[in-house]
Formats: structure tokens, C-alpha cells, sequence
């Protein structure tokens, strides 16, 4: 099951990787421009590909210690690689390219985007025709326990890193408490507004009611607790299901509320749901603008951050909806849009391929 | 002015300053060097580059220590040598570095073949677990009903062996790296290993295992070993001493451990 997906994705990976190569081989051959390389930045929670003149290991090398241009960065483009990388040496033989980098490469404690420079490096030179993997060597030495999870001492290729090595994770099940009256009427009502599914109205209280008010609470400006306390219930008396901030087509379509990191689902102009969600911190915000479902993936694996996303519908390159164990109350994500356990399967359920998805700055 | 105090304070200035009056120049190798053996990767204790024995980076909590080791005994220089081979480091004979640091417990029968310096560091076996088990353990009676792993050879397997006593005989791995794979894809319910190296390894990838049960108190102790005989031991022990109580060490681990494991729970 896991690898018939893989293979899914891996072949809608080489599809595009050739229409790509297929296009700037046209382009050049046409115009007789200068040659392209292609160069990896990390969009959202995947690795995607911008050309650059060159031809070399070299200058793909050095576009990618460049970095993504300001249009690319408005695009949630972004590169792990630091600027102060300095590339010492790049030798091939055959099919191995060895590169070396300075010490600058592993600047910075974060571990997990050391992982995401490694995969920039290896997709970048792999991408260089007849070059297939890549011999990595820091300050001329070889990496020891530099990368976890990743044995850096032979040569690296881009399909050992997007091959997942762990499995993925199973939702874990909280045990249900007592059922309460009060419980049951506040579910009712965030029900009633499209906080809640109807479903999840059953007088226990859990992380289903939680993310639920949390939606409610960022909807109304109100402190985002979780928790139902006294402004929470007053609003709560006086309130109306959200209506959307744009009028659209009729159907399915959704609307990421970047400023209240809310999800409002809609139907025909109506909210369905109202999710509460985390999208892209500061540093790699969510890019704003009118984008649609390309594809929907029960699980995804992310490979610069080697792990699986569950219940995930990109809709931007790497920029994706999807499930999230940790969705804290503000903007938190490499660029995509978390959504909680309780919401992120029947969020999968609505969308289809195709659902346009409005990403919005400001909801007034 | 109290004439005692005045009296205190220029004795411990004298103390102070007494490593860097040394008159001769500490018996090292190569005079001015401090070479200093390794046994890289461990996370968060030493990583690095090399290129066969030389090692052209390395960091992590034990970099750190050596460097401020060799601050203290006045040697300007410091370089790092890479014993890809565990075993070499504790075996008896003669030894290309005048010190080496590799999270190694002083035992007696690691005693008889080497020299060690007091401690640095007193670390107790972890437990941790995968993620997604239902129950975490609270006991070693609890520990026990569990598919335990373990590293070969280690004085984690001993312990698992001898006082765990698990239902099921555990699984041994030869390295940390295939422990950990196996404890990410669900074979092992728990590693038991040491604790700070343990507590690195899940931070790094948090989201990769699940919580650290807690630990079992063996209060190992990890030391400096020597080439038997050397001469530097007494200034090594000394300097520690400094850097222990000057509280050198204890910034040098909070930079290289994230996770408080006095916080732990003990199982008993």
C-alpha cells in the first residue's frame, strides 16, 4: 500500500522532472540561450526545482548558496543552505561527485534543516546530467553523526534520501472521559457553528472540542486558551456561524485566513466548517494568493524533514494542507497549513483535486 | 579589613593562578599540542569530519571539555585524533594521544589496561520508548513485560541482563545506529542505554520516538583515560577539579544536553 503511493508520487515526481527537462531543453534549443541548471529550494514541506544559467556542478553549486531570488521568496521558496557556505572543491568521477563545503554548511544548531541542506545539496548536483550521486566531504573530511538518520559516509543519492525510513505514525487514541450535560450544550453549540462536526458532540470533552474552540476563539479575536471560559461561553451565547471573506463560484472551495489561522471550508457561499490551523511562521510564511488542490495524499513524505504527513492535499508545490500532531495557536509551519488529528481526515474528505484554495492576508 | 579574609582571598588567588605559572611546559606528545583521541559520532558528545585518523571538525559537549582542558593546563594547541575502534582506546600499550574522551565508564577492569582521570560526568541507563506505545512503564517490573533493546557489549546489556531480567530476552544491536532504527520502526518497545546520550539522540528528531520513561539509577561515571603511566594524570585531575567547580562543565553540557534528566523519574 505504502509503496504503491510511493510509487505514485515518485512517477508524478519524474513526470514533471521531465516535462521541466523537456521544457528548458525546447527553450534553449529554440532562442540558443545559454544553458540551465537546475537549482532545489525548499517550498513548504518539499523540495522543489528553479533554473539558473550554468552548466556545471559548480554553478548550480554556487546559485544554490545564492539563494531563492526575492520573487521566488514571495512564492515561500527558501533555502536551509547559509549563505556562508563556501563550496572548496567539487571533482567527479563517473557518475560520483564529490563536493566539498566549509564548515559554514552546518551553521546553525536546528537539526532538522541540516537534513532539508543535505537534500538541497544531493537533489541540486544529482540534477547535472550524468551525475548520480554525491560524495559529501566537509572541510575535506568525511561526516561523522553530522546528519541524523543519514549515513553520510558513502555517496548519496536523491532516491535513498526520498525513500521513507520509518513508518508512519499511528494516530494515538486518547482515552475518552465521563460524559457531561455542560459539555454536551457547548459541544452543541460549536457544533451549531461549524466549529464542531455534529459527530463530535457526545459530551466528552477531548482534543476535538479543544481545536474546536480554539477555531472559535481565533475566529471571535478572543485569547486562544482552548479552554471555555467566561468571554469564551458570553461570545459563544451571541454568536453566528462565519460567513466567507469572498464571494466565489458555487461548490467546494476553501479560505486560509492567514491573519486568524482559521480554515473556513465552504459550500455554495456558506461556511461548512470553521478549522483552526497553523500556518507558516514569519521566516517562511504561507504564500498569499488564489491556488487550487493539485493532488491529495493519504500520507506524504516530506523529504527534507524526513517524515510523514498525514491526510495531505498540496496546493502550491510543496505548500500542502495536512495533519499535524503539533498545531500550536499561532503560525508555526515551514509554509504549509496544519490542520489537528480531530479536523485533518475530514478535511482530506472535502477537498478533491481541483478545489481552489484562496490564501488570505487580511480578513478584515 | 579582616586580616583572615585578605589572608583567604591571596591563598586562593595563588591557587588561581598557579596552572598558569606553571614553569615547565605540561609532558605532552608534541610539546605545545594536546592531542586528544576520539571515537566519533556519538550526538551531542563528539561529531565530526575526518580523513582516516585526522580530524578536520568536530563539536559537541566532549570538543568542548577538551578544549577547555587544554586552556587550563596552558597548552595553546589541540588536536583531535579519531579511533574509528572503540576497543583500541582501552587496550592495554602504547597510545597515539596523551588523553582521549569517548563517554567511556571507568570500570576496574578498564583500570587495569588504562588510566583514568576522576569523572566528569555520572550518567544512569535511560529508557526509551517508541512511539505509539499505550502504556508508559513505571517500574522495572513493568519495564520487564516489554520487547527490550539494547547495545552489545555495553554495560546496558549487562544491566538489562542482570537486573531488568525481561520476559522476553532482549534484542542486542552492535551500534546505537541500527538500536534506534529498530526502536523507529517498532521492533523494540524500549532501548535501554545510557541516559544523555539517549536524551540527545531524541532530541534531535523528537517526533521520531516517543516519551523517555525515566532512568535506572547506575550513576556510571565517564573519566579521561590516559596511556597508563602518563605523567599528565595529576594535572588532568586537577584541571577537571577546576572546571567542575568553577561550573565550566556544567555551561559547556547545557549547551550540548537539552533535556534535564535530573527532571526523570527513577524506576525501581
Amino acid at each position: 500500500m505504502m509503496r504503491d503511493r510511493l510509487k505514485g508520487t515518485a512517477l508524478w515526481c519524474a513526470a514533471l522532472l521531465a516535462l521541466a527537462a523537456l521544457g528548458s531543453a525546447v527553450t534553449a534549443g529554440a532562442s540558443g540561450t545559454a544553458p540551465t541548471v537546475k537549482v532545489f529550494f525548499g517550498q513548504g514541506e518539499q523540495l522543489v526545482a528553479v533554473s539558473r544559467p550554468g552548466a556545471t556542478v559548480q554553478d548550480a553549486l554556487t546559485a544554490l548558496v545564492a539563494g531563492p531570488t526575492s520573487a521566488e521568496q514571495k512564492q515561500a521558496f527558501r533555502s536551509y543552505v547559509p549563505p556562508a557556505t563556501r563550496v572548496r572543491s567539487v571533482t567527479q568521477n563517473g557518475p560520483v561527485a564529490t563536493v566539498d563545503l566549509g564548515v559554514g554548511f552546518l551553521q546553525g544548531p536546528a537539526v532538522d534543516t541540516t537534513l532539508a541542506r543535505l537534500d538541497q545539496v544531493v537533489s541540486t548536483v544529482t540534477a547535472i546530467p550524468g551525475v548520480t550521486s554525491v560524495r559529501l566531504l566537509i572541510n575535506g573530511g568525511t561526516p561523522l553523526g553530522l546528519f541524523p538518520g543519514v549515513d553520510a559516509t558513502i555517496p548519496l543519492t536523491r532516491a535513498a534520501l526520498a525513500t521513507p525510513n520509518v513508518p508512519a505514525t499511528a494516530p494515538v487514541v486518547q482515552p475518552g472521559g465521563q460524559a457531561s450535560a455542560g459539555t454536551l450544550a457547548l459541544q452543541q453549540q460549536l457544533a451549531g457553528l461549524g466549529y464542531l462536526l455534529q459527530s463530535g458532540a457526545d459530551g466528552v470533552d477531548g482534543p476535538a472540542t479543544r481545536t474546536a474552540l480554539v477555531a472559535f476563539q481565533k475566529w471571535q479575536g478572543l485569547p486562544r486558551t482552548g479552554l471555555a471560559d467566561t468571554r469564551t461561553r458570553a461570545a459563544l451565547a451571541t454568536a453566528e456561524r462565519p460567513a466567507p471573506i469572498k464571494q466565489g463560484p458555487a461548490g467546494r472551495r476553501l479560505e486560509v485566513l492567514v491573519d486568524r489561522q482559521v480554515v473556513l471550508a465552504i459550500e455554495d457561499n456558506q461556511v461548512v466548517r470553521a478549522l483552526d490551523v497553523s500556518t507558516g511562521k514569519p521566516s517562511t510564511p504561507t504564500p498569499i494568493g488564489s491556488f487550487k488542490v493539485y493532488a491529495k495524499f493519504a500520507r506524504w513524505w516530506s523529504v527534507p524533514f524526513r517524515e510523514w504527513l498525514l491526510w495531505a492535499a498540496p496546493f502550491n508545490g510543496g505548500v500542502a494542507t495536512h495533519q499535524y500532531p503539533d498545531v500550536p495557536p499561532f503560525a508555526a509551519s515551514h509554509g504549509c497549513v496544519r490542520v489537528t488529528p480531530p479536523n485533518a481526515h475530514w478535511l482530506f474528505d472535502f477537498l478533491s483535486v481541483g478545489t481552489p484554495v484562496n490564501v488570505i492576508a487580511s480578513s478584515g | 579589613m579582616n586580616a583572615r579574609l585578605v589572608a583567604l582571598l591571596a591563598a586562593l588567588a595563588l591557587l588561581w593562578a598557579a596552572p598558569l605559572a606553571r614553569a615547565d611546559p605540561p609532558p605532552t606528545l608534541q610539546p605545545g599540542v594536546l592531542t586528544v583521541g576520539l571515537n566519533m559520532p556519538s550526538p551531542g558528545f563528539q561529531v565530526g569530519a575526518v580523513r582516516a585518523h585526522g580530524v578536520v571538525f568536530a563539536r559537541g559537549l566532549e570538543i568542548d571539555l577538551a578544549n577547555a582542558l587544554a586552556a587550563r593546563l596552558g597548552i595553546p594547541r589541540v588536536v583531535f585524533y579519531q579511533e574509528p575502534q572503540f576497543g583500541r582506546l582501552i587496550a592495554p600499550g602504547p597510545k597515539p594521544w596523551d588523553i582521549a574522551l569517548a563517554e567511556v565508564t571507568i570500570t576496574p577492569e578498564r583500570a587495569a589496561a588504562v588510566a583514568f582521570s576522576i569523572p566528569y560526568l555520572a550518567a544512569d541507563q535511560g529508557v526509551l520508548l517508541r512511539l505509539g506505545l499505550p502504556a508508559t512503564p513505571r517500574s522495572i517490573a513493568q519495564l520487564a513485560r516489554l520487547r527490550l533493546c539494547s547495545q552489545s557489549g555495553t554495560t546496558s546489556a549487562t544491566l538489562v541482563a542482570t537486573q531488568v531480567n525481561p520476559v522476553k530476552p532482549a534484542r542486542l544491536f552492535g551500534n546505537t545506529t541500527l538500536m534506534l532504527d529498530a526502536l523507529q520502526k517498532g521492533r523494540c518497545d524500549a532501548v535501554i542505554y545510557d541516559a544523555p546520550i539517549l536524551a540527545t539522540l531524541r532530541a534531535q528528531v523528537p517526533r521520531r520516538y516517543g516519551p523517555l520513561a525515566g532512568v535506572i539509577r547506575t550513576q556510571e561515571s565517564y573519566g579521561v583515560l590516559l596511556p597508563t603511566g602518563s605523567a599528565l594524570l595529576p594535572i588532568v585531575d586537577e584541571a577537571l577539579g577546576a572546571i567542575i567547580g568553577q561550573g565550566t562543565l556544567t555551561a559547556i553540557s547545557k549547551r550540548w544536553m537539552s533535556t534535564d534528566l535530573s527532571k526523570l523519574p527513577v524506576l525501581r
